[in-house]
């Protein structure tokens, strides 16, 4: 951190005002101009919220997707495919027995199987061809995409919120000041925060598992020089299993909190992947830190796009990806 | 073969007009050096794989760099080309700072290299290759017309592959050739257009003495006007091949001087001749 | 990462052959391709309509925007999905700038100028989004161009003011000059197969010209292209430029044949099904994606009566491409023409090892087999 300030001074200095101004918009009541120019601070704060948790579900999709490509240089663009996967089950198992909890046990554990039988049926045969695998998960995905609308048909599912997390909670936060001088404090979706929490959790337990066990080590060290992990005797086949059905799994629990949150269909497969993409290219590939900042961006950038500028929402998340190839070719937090 | 090579070389005029340019420009100047390099260091994260490296290399000197591996020498290749750009330092090619120059305009300038492990193109013919590297040192790089019956380049290319004693493979893949044969190629290449200037790291690797014998005689046989830095394992050929060495070690000079003077230096022979290398 | 190192064909050439290639045309002295051209050009009194739009003209039309993504694979290691993207792009700025159904947004000019504008316009896009690509190397580039075509897709969803939303642009108006309607079925269909024959000779014809040749040493080393004096990403951005203006022209016949663009013609599945086609063609030569999409055309037109003939549902035309595709990608390193002429080679060294011969003189007699094989790089 300190070396990021004294390498680059301007830069830091921006992020600082950037930051200064952010939290002056959260927590100060705005004054009538600015309400005037650019709308009432409740909009301003509830597409700043959805930002953020719609950043928490992009993280769950990318990280597994980061991971997978960050240690076997595997593009698995059947990514999505597991996401939505994961959503049906846990959509039938929370619509069979009323448990969201379980949907997600059962969701997590039936992708991470169906990610352990590709890595070993699959790419395991053609390890180190980047391309054909990347070819077969094509293949891979449209067949998913294909099969799920046979079984699934083409409508749209919500998977129901348990009962405890239904209704909005009050935050302390300010958005206006009612003429008696009483202030009005944001009301904001509960299930959304306790997803948004849940995957912090997720992100940080990740990060310390990555950097803090045996094993993290070994799957980091891969990420860095994949040669290392042939020379230290280690069984790299069993890592690459645990890591294939770590991050298709993480999909499938994006899934169910796609399906609880938003809605399921066919479509959704696609939309997510692309967000893995442009997530995973604005963070830098095969970084989980980058993973996380690129969610955050990306989510944000949606979202306030969709309330400000709304037939450019798209374009906004674009030229994110645009401007980050141009300036930082490895993406944000890579270290190459 | 080598007296071929030297014709076909002397008989090629620099193609391109900038070219030509910077000879006459270089002409007025008075060139000292055709490499300088000043302080050039190379990190890599925090490992330096070169350290604070100043050589000065007469036009037309030859010159071998040894040290056991790790040494640096291929760094300082890939730094002298511009694959990877110093950390610090100046980088002069016959006077003009190259420094932050791509590779191929330091190619382009008459630098030539080759590499320890064949760089080929194993998908297109042995002439292909040799064309494109006689392409792209002139101009034309980009056109969309193939060369017809007359294309200079093209006869230069064929003269080329003739002179590395290819002609009977010219239209076989890369690919498919054998170790030696692709040696002699990647030399090919680094003689294309008019070289001023080549590295040639370690072009000794892998050959049988008898095609040893002929690498010799093709290094021996250069025109006067090219210089060069030669990688290279063996000391007989080597040293029978420069008229000065520069002996690396962790990234640093360790010593210069003549060949003579380098193989009779006990720390030398201490440090390289004895130890790291056997 | 080149396609061309993970699908190196073991197909060999041979020294006359190849000779041969340099100056002259491949095909002359191959009567199985003077068979096609001939078909080809008399198949207006072969087929009905339906077979010489909904089958012909459509594959060639797909063919060429599979050209287009396999001069960037084949020759220069870059697999863009975006191809489709910029056919599209150029299909929607012919509707823009010519006149069409929706008055509000058409400009209403002229064919003569809308189509080089939307040439331009598409090419200057391709070539923008390639020298996004190029920033970046190998099979990243799958990604970003993948991006790149889904947003397009969710751009055109989005906006109204140019591309008219999810609707997209209809009745667009297609040429009709000396007296003859250009649309209709026959003319239409002559204008395909002058474009598509065009670019396939072109691309063929710079796969041994400089820059093409430069294109196939990017592929196979770029380290040693830059340390020969050639600009690498100049290159690529070059190739990008060149593959933009193909599926561009592929683009304003589409729009042509189906007088409609529309977000649907732009989708993630769409760009995808180019990839497809150009890999189960095979990416190494410019005949492989015309045959590709001669089989995902048929495939696409008759699966529905296919599947139900075998007892299974209709609908499930998608998995069918997914699982052809996938047997492709496990079983053949170079499309259906790879696996034909590994087919060859064995029945040809079946009969030769009697003679002493090896596979590779075998392949030389097999002029066919031998030609292509030699334009493989």
């Amino acid at each position: 951190m300190t070396r990021f300030v004294e390498r680059h001074p301007a830069w830091a200095l921006i992020v600082i005002i950037a930051i200064a101004v952010a939290l002056w918009l959260i927590f100060a009541v705005w004054p009538q101009g600015l309400e005037d120019a650019v709308g009432r601070k409740r909009v301003f704060l509830n597409a700043l919220f959805n930002g953020i948790t719609l950043g928490g579900l992009y993280f769950l999709v990318a990280s597994g997707f980061t991971l997978i490509f960050g240690l076997m240089r595997n593009v698995n663009l059947a990514h999505g495919s597991l996401y939505l996967f994961g959503g049906y089950v846990g959509y039938a198992i929370s619509a069979a027995t009323g448990s969201w909890v379980l949907s997600f046990i059962v969701a997590f554990i039936l992708t991470a199987l169906v990610g352990v039988l590709l890595q070993v049926l699959v790419f395991r045969r053609m390890e180190g061809q980047d391309l054909r695998q990347t070819m077969v998960t094509i293949g891979l995905s449209i067949v998913f995409a294909d099969l799920m609308l046979w079984a699934c048909g083409g409508d749209f599912y919500q998977i129901q919120t348990p009962n405890w997390l239904i209704g909005p909670v009050e935050l302390p936060l300010v958005t206006a000041v009612k003429s008696s001088g009483e202030p009005v404090y944001l009301r904001y979706p509960l299930v959304r925060l306790v997803i948004f929490a849940a995957s912090v959790v997720i992100g940080v337990a990740m990060w310390l598992a990555l950097n803090r066990t045996r094993i993290g080590m070994i799957i980091r060290a891969g990420v860095d020089d994949r040669d290392i992990l042939a020379a230290t005797g280690v069984r790299i086949q069993l890592v690459f299993v645990v890591v294939f059905a770590l991050g298709a799994g993480l999909a499938g629990v994006a899934g169910v909190v796609g399906g609880t949150f938003q809605s399921l269909s066919p479509g959704e497969d696609i939309r997510f992947l692309l967000a893995s993409l442009v997530v995973v290219i604005v963070g830098g590939m095969g970084s989980i830190p980058g993973a996380a900042l690129g969610a955050l961006i990306i989510g944000l950038a949606e979202q306030l796009g969709s309330v400000y500028i709304p037939t450019y929402a798209i374009v906004v998340t674009f030229l994110i990806m645009v401007l980050v190839l141009a300036i930082r070719p490895q993406g944000l937090l890579a270290r190459r | 073969m080598a007296g071929k090579l030297v014709e076909n070389l002397a008989k090629d005029p620099p193609k391109d007009p900038a070219m030509d340019s910077v000879a006459q420009r270089l002409s007025v100047v008075g060139a000292g050096a055709a490499l300088e390099l000043r302080g050039v260091t190379r990190l890599f994260g925090a490992l330096a794989a070169l350290t604070d490296i100043t050589i000065t290399v007469r036009p037309g000197e030859r010159r071998a760099v040894l040290g056991s591996n790790g040494a640096g020498k291929t760094t300082l290749f890939n730094c002298i080309t511009g694959d990877f750009p110093p950390s610090s330092g100046t980088i002069r090619f016959f006077g003009e700072d190259v420094t932050h120059f791509p590779p191929y305009e330091r190619i382009r300038r008459g630098l030539r290299r080759t590499y320890q492990i064949s760089a080929l193109f194993p998908g297109l013919t042995v002439q292909d290759n040799v064309y494109l590297a006689c392409r792209g040192v002139s101009r034309g790089r980009f056109s969309f017309l193939r060369p017809g019956q007359n294309d200079a380049l093209m006869h230069a290319a064929e003269n080329l592959v003739q002179a590395v004693h290819l002609s009977g493979v010219k239209d076989q893949r890369v690919a498919e050739l054998a170790h030696g044969q692709q040696r002699q190629l990647e030399i090919a290449l680094a003689l294309a257009g008019a070289p001023r200037f080549v590295l040639f790291d370690e072009p000794a690797a892998g050959l049988s003495p008898t095609e040893r014998a002929e690498l010799i005689e093709i290094l021996t046989s250069l025109p006067a006007h090219i210089g060069y830095i030669i990688i290279e394992h063996d000391m007989d050929v080597a040293l029978r091949v420069v008229e000065s060495v520069t002996m690396m070690h962790n990234g640093r000079i360790f010593k210069e001087g003549r060949p003579q003077e380098i193989e009779s230096d006990p720390e030398v022979q201490e440090l390289y001749l004895g130890g790291g290398h056997e | 990462m080149s396609l061309a190192h993970d699908t190196r064909v073991t197909v060999r050439p041979t020294a006359a052959v190849q000779r041969s290639r340099l100056r002259g045309w491949p095909e002359i002295d191959n009567p199985a391709a003077w068979a096609v051209a001939a078909i080809l050009l008399i198949m207006p009194l072969i087929a009905n309509g339906f077979f010489l739009i909904e089958i012909f003209a459509t594959t060639l039309i797909l063919g060429l925007m599979a050209l287009s993504l396999m001069f960037l694979a084949g020759y220069g290691g870059m697999v863009s999905l975006m191809q489709l993207t910029i056919a599209g792009f150029s299909a929607y700025m012919v509707a823009v700038f010519g006149a069409s159904g929706n008055a509000n947004i058409s400009l209403g000019w002229p064919w003569w100028l809308a189509v080089p504008m939307a040439l331009a316009l598409a090419t200057i896009f391709g070539t923008l989004g390639g020298a996004l690509a190029v920033r970046t190397e190998g099979i990243y580039t799958i990604m970003i161009t993948l991006a790149i075509g889904a947003a397009f897709y969710y751009f055109t969803n989005q906006n109204w003011a140019i591309f008219n939303g999810h609707t997209g642009i209809n009745t667009v108006a297609t040429p009709h000059f000396w007296g003859v309607n250009w649309r209709a079925d026959i003319p239409f269909y002559y204008i395909v197969l002058a474009v598509a024959a065009l670019c396939y000779f072109a691309v063929d014809y710079i796969s041994r010209a400089p820059f093409g040749l430069a294109l196939q040493g990017v592929r196979d080393n770029p380290r040693r292209m830059a340390a020969l004096g050639f600009n690498v990403n100049a290159h690529r951005v070059a190739a990008y430029a060149f593959a933009s203006f193909v599926a561009a022209l592929a683009g304003v016949l589409q729009v042509w044949n189906y007088r409609q663009i529309s977000p649907g013609s732009v989708s993630v599945g769409a760009c995808i099904d180019i990839l497809i086609i150009a890999v189960v063609g095979g990416i190494t030569r410019p005949i492989g994606p015309f045959i590709g999409a001669l089989i995902f055309v048929l495939l696409r037109t008759f699966a529905l009566d296919f599947l139900v003939k075998l007892g299974l549902d209709g609908n499930r035309f998608r998995l069918l491409i997914g699982l052809g595709f996938l047997a492709i990608v496990f079983w053949s390193s170079d499309g259906v023409i790879g696996l034909w002429q590994s087919w060859r080679r064995r029945q040809r060294s079946g009969a030769a090892s009697s003679s002493g011969r090896h596979g590779r003189e075998a392949g030389r007699e097999s002029g066919q087999g031998s030609t292509q094989g030699s334009r493989h790089g």
